[in-house]
This record gives structure tokens, sequence and C-alpha cells, in this order.
């Protein structure tokens, strides 16, 4: 097993290396004379004083004041997460339970169910591995600027995600209930009611609720595309310098984020441990006093709930979610988003072409398409996909080693006073160390990657590493939090011999927890790779030539049939990395 | 019933072989069994017990040989009919097969899923009918248990949880019984309780009763007919004297 971590060691060493040998040394791109240290300050500065007010003097006087346009922002950011989780969760129910084995019935049918289960699994692969921001773009081109574009953008990769994870969720319960009621003569359907949904349930609604949460955060990253969130707000407010204004909102989103979080953490104990009865029955045991006293959880009923309120408020407040267009308008709408999508080699000569048109132009230009496609991967699709991967290497890397780092410090079983049950401590230090590292792992992914990267980017010049640092920085708070999870579910015993022999709790954790937990550092290392992929792909929109920049470049020019050809590009890398990270941590699980 | 007053044959396994992995083969099992027999079945781990029990309780389908249950053979019946036929056997699987995060009413009250519908399960789950709830509640407080009847299942003892599962089979009314290694999860001291429940239970209704045993004192006070199996065979058959007990022991 030795040689096998030394050969880790060195692929993370040689991956880093050649990251940085791709991505250049050069950490700033300013143009000349400028100060990114004054800056930095000026910016950082401001975290301490956020503006209650409107930094503009400018304004007229009945603009709306800060506060209330922040809120409402926060209120539309809010909104497009819950009418996309509303779309996505029971659209990922449906596929997820497709791409399970769940309905596979008899031997004799199986090979034929594969061929369904695949498909099912390689469009749930393909729904997530286009970022939002993208598929943004492409709805609001054939949409226009109507808030269900912007849910739908959301909607369509969470399905994705949320699908995946059902489907492994329920593949992963104990089949021997299921197995009780089959035999008993009941169906598979039964079966799968009665048993395996409900054993997966408390974990599908535990991913259910991270995925709103990221669904938040993505809606506010929306606003950096032009959509009217509360990230519109804050690159609007930078870009005019007014860091105050940016902190506030940064605040709010924040505070926003931890809540919804507190609450999953609430939620999900609660369904772990279920309620106990601490009412006993009265006189003598009945069904009838026994049903009476049964343990209820109010909080739990409230709020589910509350959460179906809040999506029937979401789609019936605060303005249409479609645009009033007429249907020939629609019609006329779609035909011209098609055409621009369309290869140009064999695109129509006007936009509103109707099917005979189509097909000369295809009949035209069709020997241009492969030498099409080839040009733009020798140029400058290539290059863009090699930044776009050593971006994500480079960026889990860094967070990869600052959680390990930072996690022996978190650790509730190290860091008491009675480390893992021995007397002799220490004093404070320790806990409240605990308490400060955790609350940086909060903290720090609970800020999305792009508005880390916006704000780098605006603070050290549009190279690669500020995006790094971007991306590195979410991810630590993530590996950080899973890790040490792991720590303290790891049994205690083989570290406290460790620290009974007098050693330490860097020694107890390094030596004696890591190497066992090594396996699921990994696997949730491979995991956090790929998200990073799939990021890396849409920060390069801030100015770096990654396929972002592309993508965000033949934006401005309309060349949407360009921007289909990298994102494309962009799905197959993901896809690739998908595949690879299962295969590792399948390997690793064994 | 049966002609001219004989007992109905139950479950009959002629010849059935079956191969899987390294344990837990059959190597030409020949076994009858008549209504209201209590079996156990006597044999080390890997020898084929619960290979055989599944086989008997038409989970599994044998590599080859012939099996009828409840004069019934399932190799030519249509998927519905070997339903019908599958609520009639119940079914104690070594883990017990509860669904952790239910209610205990809910986890018995899964025993007839074989007698309802799909709807008719949901509602179980989750507005369950009181003629039912009494129903289950009556069981649980045989089985000492009725306080325990709203609570989740994973929130009881490894003893509780062998009552709510013996529960679910009383409450599901099958003439077959079948229960693998039901005392791998209770301490010694409770064996003996859990199997004058079982054979109480197969009194009461005059169901069949097959179980896998490793312990032949407890199998030899509790079951007329005990089958030895070893490497796949039946090595033994009826009530033991002392000279086959030493070789019962053996197994």
């Amino acid at each position: 097993m030795w040689t096998g971590r030394r050969w880790l060691l060195v692929a993370l060493v040689v991956a880093m290396a050649w990251s940085v040998g791709q991505l250049g040394t050069s950490f700033f791109s300013l143009t000349p004379g400028a100060d990114p240290w004054a800056s930095a300050k000026r910016f950082f500065g401001a975290a301490f004083s956020p503006a209650l007010s409107d930094q503009n003097a400018n304004l007229p006087e009945d603009a709306t004041p800060l506060l209330v346009r922040l809120g409402g922002d926060l209120l539309r950011t809010l909104r497009y997460a819950l009418i996309a989780t509303a779309i996505a969760i029971p659209a990922g129910l449906v596929l997820g339970y497709l791409a399970s084995e769940q309905w596979w019935p008899r031997e004799r049918l199986r090979w034929l169910l594969r061929w369904v289960r695949w498909p099912v699994r390689v469009f749930l692969s393909f729904l997530r591995s286009i970022h939002e921001l993208i598929w943004a773009i492409f709805f609001l081109s054939a949409m226009g600027d109507a808030p269900m574009a912007a849910c739908l953008a959301l909607a369509l990769p969470f399905t994705g995600a949320l699908a995946k994870v059902f489907s492994e969720l329920m593949d992963e319960q104990r089949q021997s209930a299921k197995g009780v009621i089959t035999a008993g003569g009941g169906s598979g359907a039964q079966g799968f009611v009665a048993a395996i949904l409900p054993a997966a349930l408390p974990d599908m609604i535990t991913y259910a609720m991270y995925r709103f949460e990221c669904a938040l955060r993505s809606s506010a990253v929306l606003g950096f595309i032009g959509i009217e969130t509360i990230g519109l707000s804050i690159m609007r407010s930078f870009e005019s310098a007014f860091y105050g204004e940016v902190w506030t909102a940064v605040y709010l989103l924040i505070g926003t984020i931890l809540l919804i979080e507190g609450f999953g953490a609430m939620v999900r104990k609660r369904l772990n441990q279920g309620k106990v009865g601490r009412k006993a029955v009265k006189g003598v045991l009945s069904e009838e006093r026994l049903r009476r006293v049964a343990p209820r959880d109010w909080t739990l009923r409230f709020s589910g709930l509350a959460w179906v309120a809040l999506v029937v408020l979401a789609f019936q407040w605060g303005g249409p979610l479609t645009l009033p267009v007429a249907e020939e308008r629609q019609e006329e709408r779609l035909s011209r988003f098609w055409s621009k999508i369309t290869p140009a080699p064999v695109a129509p000569e006007t936009a509103l072409a109707d099917w005979e048109e189509r097909k000369e132009a295809w009949g035209r230009g069709k020997s241009e398409v492969m030498p099409w496609v080839e040009g733009l991967w020798e140029s400058p699709g290539r290059e863009a996909l090699l930044n776009t991967v050593a971006m994500a290497v480079a960026a889990v890397i860094l967070a990869g080693l600052g959680a390990l780092v930072f996690v022996p410090w978190s650790l509730r079983t190290l860091g008491s006073r009675k480390p893992l049950g021995l007397f002799g401590g220490g004093g404070r230090f320790w806990p409240v160390c605990g308490m400060v590292v955790r609350g940086g792992f909060v903290v720090t992914r609970a800020v999305p990657e792009y508005l880390y990267a916006f704000l780098l980017v605006g603070l050290m010049g549009p190279s690669a590493w500020p995006l790094v640092v971007a991306l590195a920085l979410h991810n630590f708070g993530i590996l950080g939090r899973l890790w040490s999870e792991v720590g303290e579910n790891q049994d205690v015993g083989s570290s406290r011999v460790v620290m009974a022999m007098g050693g330490s709790r860097l020694q107890a954790f390094y030596g004696a927890m890591t190497p066992p937990s090594l396996n699921r550092f990994l696997l949730f290392f491979f995991y956090r790779w790929e998200s990073c992929l799939r990021e890396a792909t849409v920060l390069g929109m801030l100015g770096v030539s990654s396929l972002g920049y592309y993508i965000s470049i033949r934006k401005s020019f309309r060349e949407y049939d360009e921007i289909v050809f990298f994102s494309l590009l962009g799905a197959v890398v993901i896809i690739a990395g998908d595949l690879a990270s299962d295969a590792l941590r399948r390997r690793l699980r064994e | 019933m049966g002609n001219g007053g004989e007992k109905m044959g139950m479950i009959s396994v002629r010849g059935v072989t079956h191969s899987f992995g390294a344990t837990g083969a059959l190597a030409g099992i020949d076994l009858e069994i008549v209504e209201g027999e209590r079996v156990a079945l006597i044999g080390a781990s890997g020898c084929g017990k619960t290979t055989l029990l599944r086989v008997m309780g038409l989970q599994l389908q044998a590599s080859s040989g012939g099996v009828r249950v409840l004069e019934r053979n399932p190799a030519e019946m249509s998927s519905r009919d070997l339903r019908a036929i599958r609520s009639r056997i119940g079914m104690l699987p070594q883990d017990l097969g509860l669904v952790e995060n239910l209610r205990v009413v809910q986890n018995v009250l899964l025993g007839r899923s074989g007698r309802r519908s799909l709807l008719g399960t949901m509602r179980d789950l989750l507005w369950p009918r009181r003629k039912d709830r009494e129903e289950v509640f009556e069981i649980l407080e045989r089985m000492g248990v009725a306080k325990k009847m709203y609570e989740r299942s994973d929130s009881l003892s490894g003893g509780q949880r062998q009552r709510v599962a013996l529960a679910r089979l009383f409450f599901q009314e099958a003439e077959i019984l079948l229960a693998d290694e039901p005392l791998s999860a209770v301490d010694p001291a409770r064996g003996r309780d859990v199997l004058e429940c079982l054979t109480g239970m197969a009194e009461e209704k005059g169901s069949t009763l097959v179980v896998s045993l490793h312990q032949v004192e407890l199998a030899r006070e509790f079951f007329p007919r005990l089958v030895g199996l070893k490497n796949g065979r039946v090595v033994f058959d009826g009530q033991p004297d002392e000279r086959e007990l030493a070789a019962l022991y053996e197994l």
C-alpha cells in the first residue's frame, strides 16, 4: 500500500507541475501603473464598513434605496432558485428511477432494460456537463429576457445531478426488506414504494436541500450575465468601485446561504435520528391511546409544508415568468435561434428560413462542416481545453492541500480539552481554534466560485491564477467539511494509542487517522475535481483563455454556432472527467 | 384438503440442484413436507440451508429438479399466479428485512403486501385503516412490544426487532412459514421464546413451519422432524436417536 501512496504523491506533484507549466506563472496581469495592493486594501477595507445606503451621490432623489433594492434582488434570486429546484426535484425523481436498477423486472428482460438505462444515464450526464451559465446563454437567446429562461437554465443541470444521486441512493439501499415484500407476493413496485423509497428518502431530502443551496448560489451568479439577481448588483457596484455596496450584497447572500445550510443541518439531524416518544400512555394500553401519544415531528412536517407554500408563492408572486409574446413571434424567435446555432457553413442565408431552405443550405455547405470543426479545434479549442483542465487540476490540488492542513484543527474529537478522551489537553486554545476553522469552512464554501473569481480578477487582472484561487477557496471549504466528517466518524482507537504514548494531536491525526481514512479522502477529492472541471469551463468568461473565455467572446459577436461547439467540447471533457473520477472512486471503494 | 383424508403435500422438492459460487449450493435434494408439519433444517453455515429455504419460498429458481409448493408447479405459473402463491408463504430472513426508518406499525402492515394493490400499500404507509391498526396492535401485544407500535424500527433493541419481524409474519397469515436462522440475532436465553412463538403461531393457524437452525438441542425439543444437510445433500431425515444425534452434532 505504501507504494500506492507514494505513486499518488508523485502523480499529484506531476499534475501540479504540468498545470503550472500550462498556465504560466504570471499571477497579476494589470495595466502598467496599476497598483493591485492599493485597490486590494481599499476593497478589503470596505469589508468592515458595508454600505447601508447608496454610495452613488448622483442618484436621483426618488431612486429606490440600496437596502430595498438589494432585498428585492435577493428575493428574486431566491425565487429563481425555488422555481428551478421545484422543477428539478420531480424531474430528477422520475429520471433517477429510470436510471436505477429498481424497476428491472425478471432476468429474462434485463438485456432490454440495459438499453433503456444507459441512454438515460448518458442524457443525465449531458444535462449536468453543460454549466447553468451556458444553458442560460442559450435559453435567453431562445426565449428572450424571461425569468423562466433563468429558471430552466438552472433546472436542467440540477435535474441531471439530482437524478444521478437519487438513482445511486435507490440502488444503495439494502434489498432485504424489498425481498420480504416480493417474497410475500408483493409486486416490485410495492417493494420499491414501501421498502426502498422510505429508506432512501432522508438522504434524498438532504441532497435535494443541498442542491437548493447550490441553486441559490448559481441563481446569484446568473446576475453576472445580466439576469436581475443579486449578482448583477454586485457586478455593477464593483465596476463603479462602490466597494461598501459590494460587501453589503455579499453579506446578504452569505447570510441567506448560511441560514439555509443551518436549516438543512437541522432537518438532516431530525430525519436521521427520528423522534423518540416521551409521553407514556395513561391507563389501559390501547391502539387509540398509543396513536395519540405517538411521536410526531411537527417541525419537520411544518418545514415540508412551508417549502411547498414557498414554491407556490415563487410561481405566483413577482411578475410573469414568461414574456407575453404572440405565438407566431415565438415561432419566429425559435426559428432565428435555430439558425443562430446552426454551424456557419450550413446556415441558411436568412435567419427566418423554412425547412426547404435549411435543407438546401445543408446540401451546399456540408463538405465545409468538418473543416470548420477542425479549424475551431486547432485554434483556439485545444489550447482552451488544456487551460481549463489545468485550472481544475491546480485548483483541486491547492484546495486539498489547504484542507489537509486545516482539517486536524477542526475536528471536535481532537479539538476538545480532552482530546480523544485523554485528560490534560490544555486550555481553551484548541476548542476555540476548532470553532474558528469550522466557521472558516462554512463561510468559504458559502461564497460561489464565480463571485470569488469576479472579485479576484477585478483586483489581480485577468490571468488564470485568480480563477484557480477562486475555485480552490470554495472547494477548500467543501473538502474541509467533508474530510472533517470522515475524520470525526473514524474509529479513535489507534489515534488514541498514539496520544496515550505521548504523541501530539497532529501526530495522532496524520499518523493514525489519515492512513485509514485516505481512501475516503480521495473519494471526495476526485468528486470535487469533477466539479472543479465543470466550473473551470465557465470561469474563463471573466477574461482568461479557457473555454468560457471563447464562449463569452462569441456571445458578444452573437456567434452561437461556435458557442455550441465550445460548450460541447466542454461537455465532452466533463463527461470524460466524470467517467475517470467514477472509475477512480470505484477502485477506491473496493 | 388432500384426497382420501391424506394430508395435503405443502412442499415437494425432488432432485433439486442449484449452484452459484462456492458455498450454498444444492446437490440433489429430495424432501416432502406435508400440511402442518414442523421441520428444522440443521447444518453448518454454507451447507445450503438458506438456498433451500429460498427455493421452497419460490424466491429462487433451482437450476434443475422439480419443486411443487401448495400443490402447484412454479415453472408453469404466470407471474400473477406466482404472486398469489407467494402471498401464502411467509418468510423471515436472517437479517429480518425491516425498513429501518418506518414505524413498527407500518413494518407489520407490510406483511400483507401480497394481498394489497400498490395503492393499498401506499394507504398502509400513509393512513392505515382502523381495522388493520387494531389487528396489528393485538398481535404486537401478544409479542410484548405493543408499546413500541408507533416508534421507528431503528430505535428498537435486537430482541424487539425480532418480535416486530415475527409480528409481520403473523399478520401475513401465511400457510407456510419459513424462517432462516431466527435465533442468530437474539441472545441465547431468548432463543427458546422465539421458537415457542414460531411454533405457537404455526399451531394456532395450522401452518406448516420450516426453520433453519444451528442448535441441535433446541431443534430436537421443538421439532418432531429434523433434516440434516451437508454439502448440499440431505444426510438425515426424521427424529434422531442417540447415535444419530451425535452425527448431527458433527454437522
